[in-house]
């Protein structure tokens, strides 16, 4: 800290902190953060290239998905976390274009380094920034196609639509979750997953819960290989012997669901019996086996034909319920449990006296146990209560099966989202082209510093088409002039963008790569927000030990 | 990853452990990891085909395996590249879904990205390679399906099946018995299949080994074979026409779950405690006689008292079976798994034609083979060989040639082998190249020649010379128009592969094929990685 020769030194901060702070410190932030974007870069678009992080426990990660390798490098400079931070609530708020926000803000960033070196205060920097984001915004709501209409049949009464409607629909769907997939290891059979991604969502129910897609991973198979099942399926469990000669394929089974263990154990842990004579012992065996047997007749007479529970099922229930015809599978996770539960109308019991029978016993079309490449998987098929889905992946690897995975989450994610938002723009750099031309009209009208930093925003926003044509391995340059032309001779002209098997401009929207204007409009947002965020820091304090922490762990 | 200073010079660190992390980047990265995968695969090229050779592993606890099983190599090969386990994931997702081929599919990835490796030194885009392979991948897999002929077979007639279980023992130690072996896979799979729907859970036959005698001695039971003796040395060896009671509680007095204790303060009550002891035995015994039963299978032990009473009475019984064992001689029998003595009914016993003891040589070494059972559905092979590395690689030969069996009775298409297959896609994938435009078309072509491989690979091993051989049959391919044509691997005269009935699973061939290229898309688009740095 600053000392004054003659005074005693003023001791604010404790020895190890360190602080630094004005524009160079600002400045040393946004190096940070082009770090950050500088590992990211090579990711985005079709011809984005993947990443293999091996963290700090040893596990491997290979994605191309932007929040993924920002959460996997685990960033710990302050101001580059901002950066990992918006890429997160991208993917937990839109679940796609996580790459392009990160590359946004740092490329606003990396604009205002210019103007800060020259002397622009931040403040104005921020103040321009936000006003620039407020003008896209505004340009993005004119601009973006409202498809509410054509959306609307697929929640119509079936009756009353025209299957070519459906179909029209059903492409319109298939077409978002094909641009989002486009970039990722599967972007080959990217029809093939986009299908299923847009079958699954509208298996649903019209809440669109998330959770009642299961994602089933089975190392084997080729890719197309892969399916959805329309209803619940999870790995078979752990099974004691007689469980083979339980019936393995029910047709409209009775189902009931558990939380209990149904095993012949001790049923109080701490307790102890003295006995003093042999015939005593003998009741307490018969006691024993009498509490078990209680409990399973109980299910018996329930009359279902399929017990699951999220506890042990043992040997002993197996075999009983293997002589009375029922299947039973214990061990189920949790997660699935509730997934059947919801799909076939059951509700987990926790004991089973006193069990009000309609209520808890659920029942779906059939139950199966089913061959999937080297594993038995348990089907519930044609469910009544809920609409369910689950997708079984297949694939060469662990790593590919996780890649999948994510990229088809991320396609999952934008099909729900145009259901709810059905407003779509173009795809390929197109929509960031145009609002770079709208923002650089705009910049012309306006007297001050503002012009120069509204301007600045539009250059950064061609950073998506421009590291699109880099990584396609193409002459960034070239191309961009060509896509700034046609932008600014005609509106017709309005969704061009990059093109990026030939390298030319192309009409995106004629071409089919459509995206929601929600990721858009969300990717603006936030990275908007971060750039400002890192612009108005100026003075970072850092305690010297959480640092040793570190490097200790 | 080296440091990156600012202004004041002071050190960004923006990742955790940034200073102990290596980080390699763009082309170097594809290089570093394509040259990783090809040389597993390197490895496992002289294991391919019927004159490949084994690998002697031996792991880090000592023990020895050889073997020529692609999968099973790289499994203990342990290795510790991260591109590299990629290569072992791959053998064992075809041996997941397959059980066979998995050598083949680990060489043609290795010659994929080898290829790839010319082309990216050539400036070509990764992405683009990708696509190119992909495209050529999608052409290779119709020609095969194309070319592909169906194999018929009933039960009454099985000869085919036969013949491609042949191929598969073929390439393994086991081969001068292939035909025997192959006889056994397809009798033990024709038991349990499932022919209507097409359906064969191999987890119904069991294979179990035992040291001793010779391969040829290796049979298929149809039943069960328990590695278990009788419990009392006096107890009949064979037994016509058995009843079984199958249990799983011991015999002993029972004993509760919870927590207890007895507390005896006279010498009264121990007296009526031993007496109440007795009749608990008595009472067992009792009971399984009642039932009509003549074997005991129990899942626990028993003392010598309960022992000799069951002799007394002319039981016999066998203890100590596992959980799994129980289930298929429930299974096999009709039985039901019993859990306490008072549960037994005549109803609940299993029915065998004949259980006998089996004893081998001079050893000590007994089995019990339970025959001739109500259902069939679980069968058993007992092999026999030398030693035990004879005996598990013959274990683990035995399992590929059950899975091609099970995979034609799943789709009864195949392809003809000894590396035609692969020529004719090649031929295909060339021929599709030259109309292809844009630079995917070296891409489709580095594809067909990676196709290639495996027949050179069929052929440096068989020690024929490999370009002559190649050429020769590609020749005849071409000019008869015939995908039939491979290489004479045994030296038996002719390149025709039907004549030599050497055939593979249409499904197994077109696996390796998608698989390899999946991988190889997987390695190329990787470029970057960033690791600990092995060093510190």
């Amino acid at each position: 800290m600053a000392q004054v020769s003659g005074y005693p030194p003023i001791i604010i901060l404790k020895d190890d902190v360190d602080a630094s702070q004005g524009i160079g410190q600002i400045i040393s932030n946004i190096n940070a953060c082009e770090q950050v974007v500088e590992v990211l870069h090579s990711t985005l678009g079709p011809r984005g290239m993947d990443k293999l992080i091996q963290g700090s426990d040893g596990k491997v990660t290979i994605s191309n998905d932007g929040a993924t390798i920002l959460r996997v490098l685990e960033v710990v400079h302050p101001a580059a976390r901002l950066l990992a931070d918006i890429a997160k609530s991208q993917d937990e708020e839109v679940g796609d274009g996580t790459t392009s926000v990160v590359l946004l803000a740092g490329e606003l960033l990396r604009q205002a380094k210019g103007f800060l070196e020259d002397g622009v205060h931040p403040r104005v920097i921020i103040y321009a920034y936000r006003e620039a984001h407020r003008m896209i915004s505004e340009r993005l709501k004119q601009i973006a196609v409202d498809v509410s209409g054509q959306l609307k049949v697929l929640r119509a009464d079936p009756e009353r639509v025209s299957t070519e409607e459906r179909e029209a629909a059903r492409a319109l769907l298939q077409r978002c979750a094909g641009t989002a997939l486009n970039s990722k290891l599967i972007a080959q059979y990217r029809e093939f997953f986009a299908g299923i991604a847009v079958d699954a969502v509208l298996a649903l129910d019209d809440d669109l819960d998330l959770d009642m897609i299961g994602v089933k991973k089975v190392n084997g198979g080729s890719v197309t290989d892969s399916c959805l099942v329309a209803g619940v399926g999870f790995k078979k469990t752990f099974s004691y012997a007689g469980f083979e000669q339980q019936p393995k394929k029910i047709h409209q089974p009775k189902i009931l669901l558990l939380n209990l263990e149904l095993e012949l154990k001790s049923e109080k842990e701490n307790a102890e019996v003295r006995v003093q004579s042999a015939a005593a012992y003998q009741q307490i065996v018969d006691a024993e086996w009498n509490i078990i047997y209680e409990k399973l007749e109980k299910i018996v007479a329930t009359g279902a034909r399929v017990v699951l529970s999220r506890l042990a099922i043992g040997d002993l229930a197996t075999q009983y319920f293997a002589d009375r015809g029922v299947f039973c599978a214990g061990r189920v996770p949790d997660a699935d449990l509730q997934r059947v539960a919801r799909a076939v109308g059951a509700r987990v019991q926790t004991t089973v006296h006193d069990m009000r029978v309609e209520e808890a016993l659920g029942t779906c079309e059939w139950f199966e146990e089913r061959q999937v490449g080297a594993e038995r998987f348990n089907f519930f098929t044609g469910c009544k209560e809920a609409r369910s889905a689950t997708i079984l992946l297949r694939g060469g690897s662990e790593q590919f099966l996780d890649e999948t995975e994510r990229s088809l989450h991320d396609a999952i994610m934008i099909v729900r989202r145009t259901l709810k938002y059905p407003e779509l723009v173009a795809g390929g750099g197109a929509v960031e082209m145009e609002l770079s031309k709208f923002l650089r009209e705009r910049s012309r009208h306006i007297q001050g510093k503002a012009q120069l930093l509204l301007a600045a925003y539009g250059k950064a926003l061609e950073t998506i088409p421009r590291t699109l044509c880099e990584n396609a391995g193409f002459d960034a340059t070239d191309l961009l002039n060509k896509l700034r032309a046609k932008h600014a001779t005609s509106d017709e002209n309005l969704w061009f963008g990059a093109n990026l098997e030939t390298g030319e401009p192309q009409d995106c929207w004629q071409n089919y790569v459509w995206e929601p204007v929600l990721i858009r409009a969300n990717a603006f947002a936030s990275a908007t927000e971060a750039a400002c965020t890192i612009l108005s820091i100026d003075e970072t304090l850092k305690t010297e030990t959480s640092d040793k922490n570190d490097a200790i762990r | 990853m080296s440091l990156v200073f600012d202004e004041y010079g002071r050190p960004f660190i923006i990742f955790k452990d940034q200073d102990r992390k290596v980080r390699t980047k763009g082309l170097e990265a594809i290089r570093a990891n394509v040259a990783a995968a090809t040389a597993v695969s390197r490895t496992l090229r002289s294991s391919l085909g019927p004159n490949g050779m084994d690998k002697l592993l031996v792991s880090a606890d000592g023990d020895v395996t050889v073997t020529n099983d692609g999968a099973t190599i790289l499994k203990e090969m342990n290795v510790s590249n991260e591109v590299a386990k990629l290569m072992v994931d791959l053998a064992s997702a075809q041996d997941d879904e397959i059980g066979d081929g998995t050598t083949g599919v680990v060489v043609l990835a290795g010659a994929l990205l080898e290829q790839a490796q010319q082309l990216l030194d050539r400036g070509m885009h990764p992405s683009r390679i990708s696509d190119g392979f992909d495209r050529a991948c999608a052409i290779a897999v119709d020609h095969l399906e194309k070319i592909a002929q169906v194999m018929e077979h009933t039960k009454a007639d099985t000869s085919q099946l036969v013949r491609a279980a042949v191929t598969a023992l073929n390439s393994k130690v086991v081969k001068r018995h292939s035909e025997a072996l192959a006889h056994v896979c397809v009798k033990a799979v024709l038991a349990v299949a499932d022919l209507e729907r097409r359906d064969v859970n191999l987890d119904l036959i069991k294979i179990e080994g035992k040291v001793g005698g010779r391969l040829e001695d290796t049979i298929f039971v149809d039943g069960i074979v328990i590695d278990k003796d009788m419990s009392h040395p006096q107890m009949p060896k064979q037994i016509t026409d058995a009843k079984i009671c199958i249990l799983t509680t011991p015999f002993e007095p029972p004993k509760p779950k919870t927590k207890h204790r007895l507390e005896i303060s006279s010498v009264e009550q121990y007296r009526e405690l031993q007496h109440a002891e007795q009749e608990y035995f008595t009472n067992m015994v009792k009971r399984v006689k009642d039932s009509g039963a003549n074997l005991v299978i129990c899942q626990w032990g028993f003392d010598d008292e309960a022992n000799s009473l069951l002799y007394q009475n002319g039981i016999c019984a066998v203890r100590w079976v596992g959980g799994v064992e129980i289930e298929l001689i429930a299974m096999a029998t009709g039985g039901r798994i019993i859990p306490r003595f008072e549960e037994i009914t005549p109803e609940k016993l299993g029915h065998a034609a004949s259980v006998r003891e089996l004893h081998f040589g001079t050893t000590h070494d007994k089995v019990i083979v339970i025959e001739g059972c109500r259902s069939t559905r679980a069968v058993t092979i007992l092999v026999r060989g030398g030693n035990k590395m004879v005996l598990e690689e013959t274990k683990r030969s035995l399992h590929d040639a059950l899975c091609v069996v099970r995979n034609l009775i799943r789709d009864q298409r195949v392809v003809c082998g000894g590396g035609a297959s692969e020529i004719a896609g090649a031929i295909a994938v060339a021929e599709a190249a030259d109309c292809c435009l844009g630079p995917e078309q070296y891409a489709m072509r580095a594809f067909a020649e990676a196709l290639d491989s495996i027949p050179i690979a069929l052929a440096e091993n068989s020690g024929l010379s490999p370009i002559e051989t190649l050429s020769s049959v590609r020749a005849r391919q071409i000019a008869e128009r015939k995908p039939y044509y491979g290489i004479d691997c045994l030296g038996i005269g002719t390149m025709d592969m039907r004549e030599q009935n050497v055939y593979e699973t249409l499904e197994s061939k077109k696996q390796q094929f998608q698989l390899a290229t999946q991988l190889c898309k997987m390695i190329l688009k990787i470029d970057d990685m960033l690791q600990p740095n092995s060093l510190s």
